[in-house]
């Protein structure tokens, strides 16, 4: 082990945050005056990679070039098929080519569920579940002729872009394309630099206080009272302790995973570039499909329209099924599902996932009946603040099934 | 213009927020902790309190009497050393100090903060032979224990270069956690040079940081345990007699050990040793040896550093339950043969003052489960505290020698203990000079 | 061909109200449309008009409110 290595984890320590600012120092003066620089910022994004990737990560970081090289032959492989003349766009080429996108990804996720079963040359590295939905997202658009040309640079920046590289948000490449290459106006980029500090600030607070708080300091203490408690009683080992771990956990994971998520954000405002926001208040939604509008918003906008809309699209030209609510059910179900894999391969992240899909498909039928008799039900702030109270109860459980918690607590794995 | 003033107004308040923290965290505070609150982290053994200095300053100052140890420490069962200083009223408190993997590595840097409130008082310290493993000091249990605050106090403390000061700072780099400038101040100790005027600017720095770090958030996450201190004297007789306390010791034994025939706590029995564990703990350690060994080198460095403070130190060797070792397999005559080294390279240099209680794992009730003393084990280091404590405080001087750094003595697979009957004299002094 | 009437025609049959005195009312977010409705709705402006609006060129964005979805479709009509 070598111990000399500096090897940085995004967002992790003050240090980190230190760095990264007297690295930015450069390109926010750049900005300012109307200049991106450009040589200068490859530099900073490849050492800012390097140090994630280095030191006893490196075999992730081989893995991470392997990946990108991959990507790179299906997406442009897929582009020259597409931009041949007379194109003949077959469906079966489209699929092979987003199955070989998604592959790798599905490697890592059967490797780390089933750890024995050794993959020859497969290992997880940072940022591998992010990165597949863009380049999926990618040859979906080839596909729809909606992006026509692919400027290697640019893709490459893209994908690696390095303040949301871990965990997103995720952006879109047409969308991230427009900018990278220009300069805000002056005008503009001050809103940007005076929201960059707001997020960067927000985002202490939240993953560094409040998130430590509930994640640190007290659900550890709560784990380990549920458990005891939970051996004494015995039979589903249910006790007030597993409720207590539900709220904890679910303020947890926002705090910590917005708190995150601002940084990513402020980060790439600093650079210029409007990475779009991950969360919106999602605990005052009123139900299930205004929280998933409100949460983890780029993962959800991403499933909403390239599984959903796709899906529906596809189902209602080859009229698949004759009743729309059958479909958008038989939508919810698949978009979940897939969200639930995604996660990982273990029962409570799949179960995650149909209790989304449940819970929506419920709610669906609950907008249509209210739809239907609007005259008869009361509309005022109380209802208002039971919806919002009922779904965040709903949310919560949900992420107490996300958490692993019951299944360390039932079978003492996680 | 305006455009200057839109940038002040977002990055001013970011610059005044900095410049504020710099200045908290530079400016001399001072603050005194409330009785209770010593009392709390005297008993609550967590790692921020075995890090920090002020707390345990403030401590030593008021009556406080340092116990450094390990595990055992955690044991509170009613005849526990805080129950019964507690329930007798003693004129001293013990507080605690070390915890699961803590050796004398951790405690020699846990002590640099102390020196001064420690000079001519005393100390226990119960010496586990379990620590005396090949390579000493386990670097993942130092990383819980490792105090950036005392490796500056060490380093900024060193006023020449000497053996003890190489040793240590090689010792130090050996451990991963070490980093930063501490690391390349270790470095240049270790190579025998002084700490440039760069590294002594910037630690004396981090150092003033780190101490208002201990400062502000040392009474923070302290355990609680003076409710279960008080619990459990409630178990002791109101008026104290050995052969009193030695009952309830053996009354409260048998109620915890009943369900296994090791004599071992009931609770500890069905959480860590649960059949399969069982199965593969016997006969696992007939090749342990704790003979040859760095960490007699680190307990030097102890030694050494009670030698400098001039503290009356008494030392505690505890025994192994006879009857687990017999199942795992453990060599008694190996562990014989590690204290007679650790009671050679105490008495050699003038600590006279040794508890051996090595021989007594086969009395019953005297382990409270595997390796760590429990209730009559514990009314048997109170009858060496009690004396040790009642002596008066005279300022003790040792003679330190090098020797004890060297792999010769690390490797030298035993050595003929001298005991407190039988004194070093003289001559064994002077040959160990020659060396 | 009036397309506003057209489009408006195509609304009223997916939400169930007319809104014609309500052009620059945002679909979305007063949940009148949702996915569903607005994966309808293209497959019947394509059918209606000939055009052909693949799924990736839907934004939300510029496509919230009556008046705005008029625009696109009068866009795309010229294309």
């Amino acid at each position: 082990m070598n111990t000399n290595f500096i090897n940085l984890q995004p967002y992790s320590n003050p240090h980190y945050f230190v760095y990264l600012m007297i690295g930015l120092i450069p390109i926010i003066i750049g900005l300012y005056w109307g200049h991106r620089l450009k040589i200068y910022e490859l530099v900073f994004s490849l050492i800012f990679l390097f140090l994630i990737f280095d030191g006893e990560k490196w075999q992730q970081g081989v893995s991470l070039i392997i990946y990108i090289l991959f990507q790179l032959l299906v997406t442009y492989g897929y582009l020259y098929y597409r931009r041949r003349k007379n194109s003949p766009n077959r469906t079966w080429v489209f699929y092979l080519a987003v199955i070989l996108a998604i592959v790798p990804l599905v490697l890592v996720k059967v490797q780390t569920a089933f750890p024995q079963a050794k993959i020859p040359g497969v290992l997880a590295f940072l940022g591998i579940s992010y990165l597949t939905f863009k380049t999926v997202q990618v040859v979906m658009e080839v596909r729809d002729g909606a992006i026509k040309e692919l400027n290697l640079g640019t893709y490459l920046r893209f994908l690696l872009f390095f303040p949301t590289i871990s965990s997103g948000p995720i952006d879109r490449y047409r969308r991230f394309a427009k900018e990278c290459d220009t300069v805000p106006k002056r005008d503009q980029y001050l809103n940007d630099l005076e929201l960059a500090t707001r997020y960067l600030f927000q985002g202490f607070l939240y993953k560094f206080v409040l998130g430590w708080f509930f994640g640190t300091y007290w659900l550890p203490r709560i784990t380990r009272a549920a458990m005891i408690t939970g051996t004494a009683v015995g039979g589903l080992k249910l006790s007030w302790w597993v409720v207590a771990y539900m709220y904890c956990y679910s303020m947890y994971l926002f705090f910590d995973f917005a708190g995150y998520s601002l940084f990513a954000v402020s980060i790439s405002y600093f650079m210029g570039i409007h990475t779009p926001m991950n969360f919106n208040k999602p605990f005052i939604s009123q139900n299930i499909k205004e929280f998933w509008n409100r949460w983890h918003m780029t993962l959800s906008f991403w499933f909403r329209d390239y599984i959903y809309m796709r899906f529906t699209f596809f189902a209602m030209k080859k009229k698949l099924f004759k009743n729309p609510v059958r479909l958008s059910q038989a939508a919810y179900l698949l978009l979940f599902l897939v969200m639930g894999f995604w996660h990982g391969l273990t029962w409570y992240y799949i179960v995650y996932g149909l209790f989304h899909a449940f819970a929506i498909i419920i709610n669906d039928c609950w907008l249509r009946f209210k739809k239907k008799h609007k005259d008869k039900l009361p509309s005022n702030k109380y209802t208002k603040w039971l919806a919002i109270f009922v779904t965040f109860n709903v949310v919560c459980f949900s992420f107490l099934i996300f958490s692993g918690f019951l299944s360390q607590l039932w079978f003492g794995w996680q | 213009m305006n455009n200057k003033r839109r940038l002040w107004q977002i990055f001013g308040p970011v610059l005044c927020a900095a410049v504020l923290l710099l200045v908290i965290f530079l400016m001399p505070w001072e603050r005194t902790f409330s009785k209770d609150a010593i009392y709390q982290a005297a008993n609550s053994q967590t790692n921020t309190i075995f890090k920090g200095s002020l707390m345990k300053q403030d401590a030593f100052k008021d009556g406080y009497v340092p116990f450094y140890g390990s595990s055992e420490l955690s044991r509170l069962d009613p005849l526990h050393p805080s129950v019964i200083a507690q329930k007798y009223h003693r004129n001293y408190r013990p507080f605690l100090l070390g915890g699961p993997g803590s050796q004398s590595l951790a405690h020699f840097l846990e002590m640099q903060g102390t020196a001064k409130q420690l000079k001519g008082k005393k100390a226990v310290v119960i010496v586990s032979p379990q620590w005396f493993t090949k390579k000493g000091q386990n670097p993942d249990a130092f990383a819980l224990y490792y105090s950036p605050l005392q490796a500056c106090n060490f380093l900024l403390g060193i006023k020449k270069d000497t053996v003890t000061n190489r040793y240590a700072a090689k010792r130090f780099l050996q451990m991963p956690e070490v980093k930063g400038v501490i690391k390349l101040g270790m470095k240049r100790i270790a190579r025998g040079q002084k700490l440039t005027g760069f590294q002594r600017f910037y630690l004396e720095n981090q150092r003033r940081m780190l101490n208002n770090e201990d400062k502000f958030f040392s009474t923070f996450q302290l355990r609680d345990r003076i409710k279960k201190i008080n619990k459990q004297a409630k178990l002791l007789p109101n008026t104290y007699s050995v052969k009193a306390l030695d009952e309830v010791a053996s009354q409260q034994a048998a109620l915890n050990t009943n369900s296994n025939n090791f004599g071992i706590n009931n609770r500890f029995y069905k959480r860590r040793l649960n059949k399969r564990l069982l199965a593969k703990l016997k006969h696992s350690q007939r090749h342990f040896n704790y003979t040859k060994s760095v960490e007699y080198s680190d307990f030097e460095l102890m030694l050494h550093q009670f030698a400098k403070q001039h503290t009356n130190v008494l030392f505690i060797i505890p025994p192994i339950n006879e009857k687990w070792s017999n199942y795992t397999g453990l060599s008694q005559e190996m562990y014989q043969k590690a204290v007679s080294k650790i009671k050679y390279q105490l008495a050699s240099q003038g600590f006279d003052n040794v508890t051996d209680l090595s021989k007594r794992g086969g009395e019953k009730y005297f382990m409270e489960d595997t390796i760590h003393l429990g209730w009559r084990g514990w009314v048997a280091v109170d009858q060496a505290v009690k004396p040790f404590i009642a002596q008066s405080d005279l300022p003790c001087n040792y003679n330190i020698h090098n020797y004890f750094y060297s792999r010769k003595w690390q490797k030298k697979p035993y050595q003929i203990s001298l005991t407190d009957e039988n004194p070093v004299n003289d001559n064994s002094k002077e040959s160990l000079k020659g060396k | 061909m009036d397309t506003k009437k057209e489009v408006l025609a195509i609304l009223q049959d997916l939400t169930g109200e007319d809104l014609t005195d309500r052009m620059d009312e945002n679909i979305f977010a007063n949940g009148l449309m949702d996915s569903m409705a607005s994966v309808q709705m293209l497959l019947n402006l394509q059918e209606k008009f000939q055009i052909d609006v693949p799924v990736s060129e839907f934004d939300r964005n510029e496509w919230d409110t009556p008046n705005k979805i008029v625009a696109k479709v009068e866009n795309l009509e010229n294309e």
